[in-house]
């Protein structure tokens, strides 16, 4: 059984109609990348799975839970399980800035009271050093680059031991510089076998790491292809069309 | 000479006495209750918004002046409540200076709430906070840090305010000054009176400076 589970998503802001019908599901370990013009809804459509955004209609899955059935919300306390096996990662990093890189970290867990605080440290502290920040764990996040801000960003989301880790764009705000230290991260995250939907303008990263490339404009999925078959290879104009102009 | 220094400085300091406790008394209580106002501002529940955003416009719209002479001296002329409503002149103060302040506070604090970014409700939100805990430990915070530029901005135009105590003929500083010049016929009382002020303005901008720095962040 897929991991994620989405059929008939639908949702409009307004009259603007920005998900059509959207079905996609992906499995456990599995990496998608999602691509796609500007105002195709792509951050739509991941702010829709962690309910940041309310859908008007169809369903979502994760691992077997509704989050919403056939256009139906599941009752708090349930969207807030299924909703908690999932960790984002944003565009603009979005760290607390009035918390050190470390309390940005142990904030979230210590409030859910599940591990001991020396646990929760010792858990910051090998995440940290995972993502190469050590030195600045009682830094705060206006003294980091946009790639530490990023690399942190996504230690506090592992911090919760998410099954599932979503990124919408988390490169796009950093300078040309210092992308490759965050795809850095993300490509150990996908050699370790995470499961994680990547929307990206990172072609070379699409390409290179995720298992599957899904396209999308205009509210639909195009296209979902695993990356060698898509990009040598693709089946609709659309398609050819975002290949031709997104890579050089 | 030291006689006379002594006959005008010690009066007046009593006087300056009388204005730092209205400012503890008012700022203490004053900026609880306009933190109060902004969430009542904020309430889904309608009325109730409508009631604060009504309060603050009156509150700011008016002069604090007016509302002092009101309630020292307005209210104790309504007919039927009017005889309940006798405070001490002190404590009238404390009460106009506590409702007035607290309708700026409200508008400060709004202020620092819209610009906080929406991207760190939704972060809180996606690391499984609570809305209350999003609130204490994630906007709160931020959102007094924001303000408190502000709050010390008005913290000392309130210490210069508490020279309206002198038209409720409230003995403060003010008072004694205006006291010695009539008596003495000389203008030093003003200076002195002057300094004092000047002395517990820059206390106070030195101490907000401080918190300011103290809560960098960086
Ligand atoms: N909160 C909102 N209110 C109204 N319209 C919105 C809102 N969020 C997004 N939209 C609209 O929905 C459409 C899809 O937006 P979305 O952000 O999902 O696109 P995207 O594919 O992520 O684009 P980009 O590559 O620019 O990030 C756009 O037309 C956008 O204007
Ligand atoms: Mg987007």
């Amino acid at each position: 059984m897929a991991l994620i589970e989405v059929t008939g998503l639908k949702k409009s802001f307004g009259t603007n109609e920005v998900l059509k019908q959207i079905s996609f599901s992906m499995n456990k370990n599995e990496v998608v990348a999602i691509i796609g013009p500007s105002g195709s809804g792509k951050s739509t459509l991941l702010r829709s799975l962690v309910n940041l955004e309310q859908i008007d209609g169809g369903s979502v899955q994760i691992d077997n839970d509704f989050l919403v059935k056939d256009g139906v919300y599941a009752k708090p306390a349930e969207i807030k399980e299924v909703t908690s096996k999932m960790g984002m990662v944003f565009q603009h990093f979005n760290l607390f800035p009035h918390l050190t890189v470390k309390q940005n970290l142990e904030m979230a867990p210590s409030l859910r009271k599940t591990e001991s605080a020396s646990e929760i440290e010792k858990r910051s502290k090998d995440l940290l050093q995972k993502v190469g920040l050590s030195e600045k764990a009682n830094a705060y996040p206006s003294n980091l680059s946009g790639g530490q801000k990023q690399r942190v960003a996504i230690a506090r989301a592992l911090m919760l031991n998410p099954d599932i880790l979503l990124f919408d764009e988390p490169t796009s705000a950093l300078d040309p510089e210092l992308t490759g230290e965050v795809l850095k991260v993300m490509k150990d995250l996908a050699e370790e076998s995470m499961t994680m939907i990547v929307v990206t303008h990172e072609m070379g990263f699409a390409r290179e790491v995720a298992d599957r490339v899904v396209f999308m404009d205009g509210g639909e999925i195009i296209e979902s292809n695993n990356p060698s078959e898509f990009f040598s290879n693709p089946q609709h104009d659309r398609t050819k069309l975002f290949l031709q102009k997104n890579l050089k | 000479m030291v006689e006379y220094w002594n006959s005008i400085i010690w009066p007046m300091l009593e006087g300056a006495q009388m204005t730092v406790l209205l400012f503890f008394i008012a700022i203490i209580i004053s900026i609880p209750l306009g933190f109060l106002l902004t969430l009542a501002v904020k309430s889904s529940f309608k009325p109730l918004s409508w009631l604060a955003q009504t309060y603050i416009i009156v509150m700011r719209g008016t002069p604090l002046l007016l509302q002092l002479l009101l309630i020292c001296f307005g209210l104790p002329m309504l007919p039927i409540v009017g005889e309940y409503l006798v405070f001490d002149r002190f404590v009238a103060a404390c009460i106009g200076f506590i409702l007035n302040y607290a309708a700026y506070f409200a508008e400060i604090f709004r202020g620092g709430l819209l610009a906080i970014d929406k991207g760190q409700y939704e972060a809180a939100q996606v690391l499984g906070l609570s809305k209350l805990q999003t609130t204490t430990r994630v906007i709160l915070p931020q959102m007094f840090r924001v303000a408190l530029p502000a709050v010390s901005n008005e913290s000392i135009t309130l210490i210069k305010d508490t020279a309206l105590l002198y038209a409720v003929a409230v003995p403060e500083l003010l008072h004694f000054a205006q006291t010695a010049v009539n008596r003495d016929f000389t203008i030093v009382p003003y200076f002195i009176a002057g300094v004092i002020y000047l002395i517990m303005t820059l206390i106070l901008s030195l101490f907000f400076k401080w918190l300011e720095r103290r809560y960098k962040f960086e």
